[in-house]
């Protein structure tokens, strides 16, 4: 568990994961942003939401419940998901956790 | 003797399954015609089939524009479009040419596919008994049980169409439009699909009756003496299904890296201009006769669209999928569970993932073995006399 978790430290952490999860391919089209989007822009596919929530899950503990959170989503939510709000996502919640 | 009236989608995969069907139960002495799309739907159908057009022209106009404008959503979007800009407004459209339909033909039971849901309202509204065709076995399992909300908000759309035709809405509210309380017509097996204990599917009487497709008219000119005769050299085919092809480009980029210099010839299903520079080992057409190349093939590379993907376990086939939008990542996790395929990425395929996985497809006895043990249990599913079976049961 990180000492501090800010914004560039778990988009850093999260450009490791998906890079792991999707393949070092994720680069190419340049460095993972706050803007990136998870639908349209990295077409991550279900199987590798999955990957990446138990990726979380092991980085950060459970109480970034990455499947949980996405439960709650709408269609249009999901559509319009980025790489942003799921790192404001972690950093709320490790950091929830006295992290 | 009965009338079964068959509602579909234009789609070939939709329509493909209800023709084997329909002819086991004309076979039978019984009546049978389709309600779809005018053009579209009647161009899948066999010489001399009985249609009826249950939209309007211009209907037929627009879902064909939506199929083309639907090519670049994939993933979350293209499911939203495909929901709320093709199936939806095609329901809506479809339940009045439905009820004309049934009037001219008079049928006992309808036969509704699961992306025609027009026909599901119809047969509510008027009572009448009727079957879900699933054509695909991705609506079978629960492919929204992980994301409630979304889920909820297609239910309450389709409780608001049949609402809007004059259902009491506790009675829309119940059951599901996709699943008859009746019958549900699976054409797959349980082997691929998994138990579907307490899933929406379990809840109804499926019928499992495995492929129901019948043999098709297919393009000749193939240049079967490119095709290897040498054991050691296998064929490998290559398909993104009919819709896909043109979304491929990086892919067949890939595949082409993927073949060149392996001991084995490859046969694309591309249009040309996808594949500029094939390797010599690579037959490049953009239709194939595939039914008639089966037989020849040691493994199928394929999107995971469901009519391929059974085809190929039939011929007892081992596959690569790779998975593009829709249905097709959920029937792709159903093969890689029964252990007869192996799955890579589409969107970033890399020609060394892709050759490793077409290796090992062609080298590993369990791909081959778990192929064949499906390619069985399809055998015993009983197919289109099952399906009639079930069917006539309900009249």
């Amino acid at each position: 568990m990180p000492e501090t978790v800010t914004p560039e430290i778990v988009l850093a952490q999260l450009e490791e994961m998906l890079v792991e999860v999707i393949g070092d391919d994720l680069l190419l089209d340049g460095p993972l942003t706050m803007e990136t989007s998870f639908d349209q822009d990295l077409q991550l596919e279900s199987i590798e939401f999955v990957a990446l929530s138990e990726k979380l899950l092991e980085t950060y503990g459970e109480q970034v419940d990455f499947v949980g959170w996405l439960a709650e989503m709408q269609l249009d939510d999901i559509i319009a998901l980025t790489v942003g709000q799921l790192v404001g996502f972690v950093a709320a919640n490790a950091a929830a956790s006295g992290a | 003797m009965s009338r079964f009236l068959f509602v579909v989608p234009p789609f070939t995969g939709h329509v493909n399954p209800t023709i084997g069907v329909a002819l086991e139960l004309e076979r039978r002495g019984h009546d049978v015609a389709w309600a779809g799309v005018p053009g579209a739907t009647e161009a899948l159908l066999p010489p001399g089939a009985r249609f009826l057009s249950a939209v309007p022209d211009e209907v037929a106009a627009y879902v064909a524009e939506a199929g083309e404008r639907r090519d670049d959503a994939r993933g979350a979007a293209g499911f939203k479009f495909l929901q709320e800009e093709v199936l939806l407004p095609l329901a809506e459209h479809m339940v009045d040419g439905v009820d004309a339909a049934l009037d001219a033909f008079g049928a006992d039971v309808l036969v509704v596919d699961q992306q025609a849901l027009g026909g599901a309202v119809v047969a509510r509204r008027r009572a009448i008994p009727w079957a879900t065709s699933a054509t695909t076995s991705a609506e079978l399992v629960d492919p929204l049980a992980a994301l409630p909300k979304v889920a909820e908000a297609v239910h309450q759309m389709r409780v608001d169409l049949q609402v809007r035709h004059g259902i009491a809405p506790d009675v829309a509210g119940a059951g599901d439009l996709r699943l008859s309380p009746h019958l549900v017509l699976a054409y797959t097996v349980e082997e691929l699909t998994g138990s579907l204990a307490g899933t929406p599917a379990g809840e109804v009487p499926v019928r499992f009756v495995g492929p129901c497709a019948v043999g098709r008219p297919e393009p000749g000119g193939f240049p079967w003496d490119r095709l290897s005769d040498d054991a050691a050299v296998p064929n490998v085919l290559v398909s993104l299904g009919t819709l896909n092809a043109e979304v491929g480009e990086r892919f067949w980029q890939a595949a082409s890296e993927a073949f060149r210099g392996q001991p084995w010839t490859g046969v694309f299903v591309a249009p040309d201009h996808l594949v500029p520079d094939p390797p010599p080992n690579v037959i490049v057409r953009s239709r194939v006769p595939q039914l008639e190349l089966l037989p020849r093939l040691r493994a199928v590379v394929s999107h995971a669209g469901h009519n391929t993907v059974c085809e190929t376990l039939a011929a007892g086939l081992p596959l690569v999928v790779a998975p593009i939008r829709d249905d097709q990542p959920v029937v792709a996790d159903q093969v890689v569970r029964a252990g007869a395929a192996v799955r890579v990425k589409f969107a970033r395929v890399r020609a060394d993932a892709l050759r490793a996985a077409v290796h090992q497809a062609l080298t590993d006895p369990a791909l081959v073995a778990a192929a064949e043990r499906i390619q069985a249990s399809f055998a015993a599913a009983g197919g289109p006399v099952a399906a009639a079976d079930a069917l006539v049961a309900l009249a």
